[in-house]
C-alpha cells in the first residue's frame, strides 16, 4: 500500500537527489548547468528539506533544515509534490523569484534528462552502452536512496527497518559503483561508495545484471542461482532490504 | 572441487517454468547457498548419509534433508514396509487400518499423547494447533517466540513478508525466548485473551546460534498457561524423535497440550502428525479440517516402521553420539587451524557459529570450501545428523574441515593465532 508521505519523501531524497548523479554522469545536463549558479530548496510539509545547490557545472545535494538557498520552492502538501514530479502541477515559489527563469527553462529541461535515464527505453538500453551504465547508476541510486525514506514513512517499512541489525550494507556493482546503507536502531541512511566495516555485501556481477534486475528483465532468483547476484555475511540484513527493495515500486512505479 | 555442470543446466531450465527456479529452503536464495558456487542444486539418489548429485558427486549430507532423514536415505526396512502397502493401496476413498495402528503407536510412543491425527506438513498441523487452540478456549491471541520457525501460513510470519497483512497478525504477540518476564506481562496485558502458546522446545533459529531453555523455563511456562487455561503447544516438528522418542517436551520435564511432529516421523515419507491431550479432543475434533493426501495408507505404514525401529535402536541415543562425533570432528579440525567453532543446540541438531565471525563471513568460506569438497553443510541453519553415518564419515569430514579451515587461514592471514 503506497502512501503519499512516503511517496513524496522518495520523491525529493531519491528521484530529485539524482539530479546530482544525472549533472554528473549525462554530458547534456552538465552542460545546461554550465554557466548556473543557484541553490533550490524544496519544501514539503513533515519531511526533511532538499536543496540542489547547481554551481560551477556540478549539482550538490543536501540535506536538512538551516542549508542557504536562493530559491525556496514550497509544496503545500505532500500530494502537491508528487503531482509536480508526475508534471501535473507547478511549485509555489517564495523567495528567490528572479531564479524563475531557470527554473522554467534548465530545471525542466534537467527533469526531462533525468526521466530519460529513469524511465529507460529498453532498445537504447540494449544497444547503447553508456546510456545503459548511466541509467544503471541513477537506477539504483534512486532505489537504494528511496529505502531510507520507506523505512521511515511506510508502515510496513518501518516494521521491517526495526528488524535490520546495526551496521552497514554494502550494495555493490561489478568493478563499477557502490553503494552503503547505513542501519542503526532502525534508522537507515544510504551514502555513495563502498565500505570497509560492511557487515553484509550485496553484490551485482556487472552493469549488463543489476540494469536487469532494476529494469524487471532479469529474475533476481535465477540471478541469485547464477551467482550474477550473490549475498554475504549477515544474512538477516540483507534478508530485510531485499523485503524494503520489493516496497520500493509502490513508490517509485 | 566438484563442478556442477548438470545441476547448472537444470537450473537454467527451471527458472523458466519454476518460480525462483528452486523456491523455498533447498533452493539457492532461501537456502542460503554461499557462495552459490559451492552447491549442487539437484540430487540423483541417495543411500545412507550419503547423496550422489546430477553431476555424479557423492556427499556426506549433515543437512538430511532438513530434518527427514533420521535413519538413513533409502532404508531397506522403512522402504520395504511403504513398498508392500503401495501394492496394497495408497491413496483411496478410505483411510485404511494402518491410520489406526500408527495413532496407537504415537499414543504408546509420546509421553503427552492421548490421541493423534494426521496430515502432510508441518505447517498443517501447527496451523492445526492453532485453530484447536482457539477453538478450545474461544480466544483469539497466540504467543510465539522470536527466531521460531512454525512454517508458512501468514499468521506464522511477520509484516514484511510479501502478501502478508497486519490483520494476519493482529493477535499474534511475539516476545524473546527465555525471557519468562516479558511472558508474565503479556499474560497480564490479556488476561482471559490468550487461546495458546506456541514454542520450538528449544530456540533453533536460523542465521544466529541455538539457545537451550533456562532451567525454570518451561516449567514456569506450564504451570503459568495451566493457571490462565492457555493451550501449550510444543512444536516439536524439527526436534521430535530426534532428543527423546517421548517428545521433546519430556525430554525437558513439562508436558505439552498439544504436540506437533513431522520431519523424522517416516524417514522422508510425507506425513506429520499432531498429538495431545484427551482434554482438548473434543475440540479439535470439531476443527474442520482435511486434505487430499493426509490419510494417504503408505506414509502411515513408513511411519509405523520408522518409530518402530527407532524404538528399537534408541534412535535419540545414537544421533546424540553421532552428533558428539560430528562436533568433535569439526572442532578439532578448527582449533588445528587456529579457529574456535562453537556448537550449540542438542547435538543431534548442531548450529555450528566460529568465534569473531558475527557476521558468517567466515562461516561462509567454511561452507563454501567443504560443500565442494563432498561435505554438504550450511552457514545459516543448524544441521542435522542421521543413524546411518559412520566413523569414517567422521573422519572424512574432519579432513575436509580441516582442508577448508587451511584454505581460510592462507586466504586471512590477519586471522591466524
Ligand atoms: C519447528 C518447525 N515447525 C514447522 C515447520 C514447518 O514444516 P513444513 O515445512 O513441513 O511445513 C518447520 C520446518 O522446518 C519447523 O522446523
Amino acid at each position: 500500500m503506497m502512501n503519499e508521505k512516503a511517496k513524496a519523501a522518495c520523491n525529493i531524497h531519491a528521484v530529485l537527489r539524482n539530479m546530482e548523479n544525472l549533472c554528473e554522469l549525462d554530458v547534456t545536463s552538465k552542460e545546461l548547468i554550465a554557466a548556473s549558479n543557484v541553490a533550490i530548496q524544496f519544501s514539503v510539509p513533515e519531511i526533511d528539506k532538499l536543496v540542489l545547490a547547481f554551481r560551477q557545472g556540478a549539482c550538490k545535494a543536501m540535506r536538512g533544515d538551516g542549508l542557504s538557498y536562493d530559491m525556496n520552492l514550497r509544496f503545500s502538501s505532500h500530494e502537491h509534490l508528487n503531482l509536480m514530479i508526475e508534471g501535473k502541477k507547478n511549485p509555489i515559489p517564495t523567495k528567490g523569484l528572479r531564479h524563475i527563469p531557470f527554473l522554467k527553462k534548465t530545471f525542466t529541461a534537467l527533469a526531462d534528462r533525468l526521466s530519460y535515464y529513469l524511465q529507460p527505453d529498453p532498445e537504447r538500453l540494449k544497444n547503447d552502452k553508456s546510456y545503459r551504465d548511466a541509467s544503471t547508476k541513477m537506477l539504483a541510486y534512486t532505489a537504494f536512496y528511496a529505502i531510507p525514506e520507506i523505512a521511515r514513512y511506510d508502515e510496513v517499512g518501518i516494521h521491517i527497518a526495526r528488524q535490520i541489525d546495526d551496521g552497514i550494507i554494502n550494495i555493490v556493482v561489478g568493478d563499477e559503483f557502490a553503494i552503503q546503507l547505513h542501519s542503526k536502531q532502525g534508522v537507515l541512511e544510504t551514502s555513495k561508495g563502498r565500505n570497509p566495516n560492511a557487515r553484509a555485501l550485496m553484490l551485482f556481477d556487472s552493469m549488463e545484471t543489476a540494469s536487469g534486475i532494476l529494469n524487471g528483465t532479469l529474475d533476481s532468483f535465477g540471478c541469485i542461482g547464477t551467482g550474477a547476484l550473490a549475498f554475504r555475511g549477515r544474512i538477516t540484513m540483507i534478508d530485510n532490504l531485499n523485503k524494503l527493495l520489493g516496497l520500493v515500486p509502490n513508490y517509485l512505479g | 572441487m566438484y563442478i556442477y555442470e548438470k545441476s547448472k543446466a537444470l537450473f537454467d531450465r527451471a527458472v523458466k517454468v519454476i518460480p525462483a527456479g528452486i523456491y523455498g529452503h533447498m533452493g539457492p536464495a532461501n537456502g542460503c547457498f554461499i557462495p552459490v558456487s559451492a552447491y549442487p542444486f539437484y540430487v540423483e539418489r541417495a543411500e545412507g548419509p550419503y547423496f550422489w548429485d546430477v553431476d555424479g558427486n557423492r556427499f556426506i549430507d549433515f543437512l538430511s534433508a532438513y530434518g527427514p532423514n533420521i535413519l538413513g536415505y533409502n532404508h531397506p526396512e522403512v522402504d520395504a514396509a511403504a513398498k508392500e502397502q503401495m501394492e496394497l493401496c495408497n491413496c483411496v476413498s478410505l483411510p485404511s487400518a494402518r491410520m489406526v495402528e500408527l495413532a496407537e503407536l504415537l499414543v504408546d510412543t509420546v509421553d503427552s499423547a492421548d490421541w493423534a491425527m494426521f496430515c502432510k506438513n508441518g505447517t498443517d498441523v501447527t496451523n492445526l494447533a492453532m485453530i484447536s487452540a482457539r477453538a478450545a478456549t474461544g480466544r483469539k491471541k497466540i504467543v510465539k517466540f522470536v527466531g521460531g520457525y512454525h512454517g508458512v501460513m501468514p499468521w506464522m510470519l511477520d509484516i514484511g513478508y510479501p502478501g502478508v497483512l497486519f490483520e494476519d497478525v493482529d493477535n499474534i504477540i511475539t516476545i524473546p525466548f527465555n525471557d519468562l518476564d516479558t511472558f508474565r506481562r503479556v499474560l497480564d496485558t490479556y488476561p482471559n485473551e490468550i487461546a495458546g502458546v506456541i514454542s520450538t522446545p528449544y530456540d533453533h533459529r536460523a542465521i544466529d546460534a541455538s539457545q537451550l531453555p533456562l532451567p525454570d523455563f518451561w516449567k514456569t511456562v506450564r504451570e503459568l498457561c495451566t493457571k490462565e487455561g492457555i493451550v501449550l503447544i510444543c512444536d516439536d516438528v524439527r526436534c521430535g524423535f530426534r532428543l527423546d522418542l517421548r517428545g521433546s517436551d519430556y525430554y525437558y520435564g513439562f508436558k505439552a497440550d498439544l504436540i506437533c511432529f513431522c520431519k523424522s516421523i517416516a524417514n522422508g515419507y510425507s506425513i506429520s502428525a499432531l498429538c495431545g491431550s484427551a482434554a482438548l479432543k473434543s475440540a479439535v475434533s470439531s476443527v474442520f479440517t482435511t486434505g487430499s493426501y493426509w490419510l494417504s495408507a503408505v506414509p502411515m505404514a513408513a511411519a509405523i516402521k520408522c518409530i518402530t525401529l527407532l524404538h528399537e535402536i534408541d534412535g535419540p541415543a545414537i544421533l546424540k553420539i553421532k552428533g558428539e562425533k560430528f562436533a568433535r570432528a569439526m572442532q578439532t579440525a578448527a582449533s588445528d587451524c587456529g579457529f574456535k567453532l562453537n556448537v550449540s543446540g542438542e547435538l543431534s541438531m548442531p548450529f555450528l557459529t566460529l568465534e569473531d565471525d558475527d557476521s558468517s563471513f567466515i562461516m561462509q568460506e567454511l561452507t563454501g570450501g567443504m560443500v565442494p569438497r563432498g561435505v554438504f553443510i550450511s552457514s545459516h541453519h543448524n544441521l542435522f545428523v542421521n543413524c546411518a553415518l559412520t566413523d569414517e564419515d567422521f573422519e572424512e569430514t574432519y579432513n575436509v574441515a580441516r582442508a577448508s579451515f587451511e584454505d581460510i587461514r592462507r586466504n586471512h592471514p590477519e586471522m591466524y593465532r
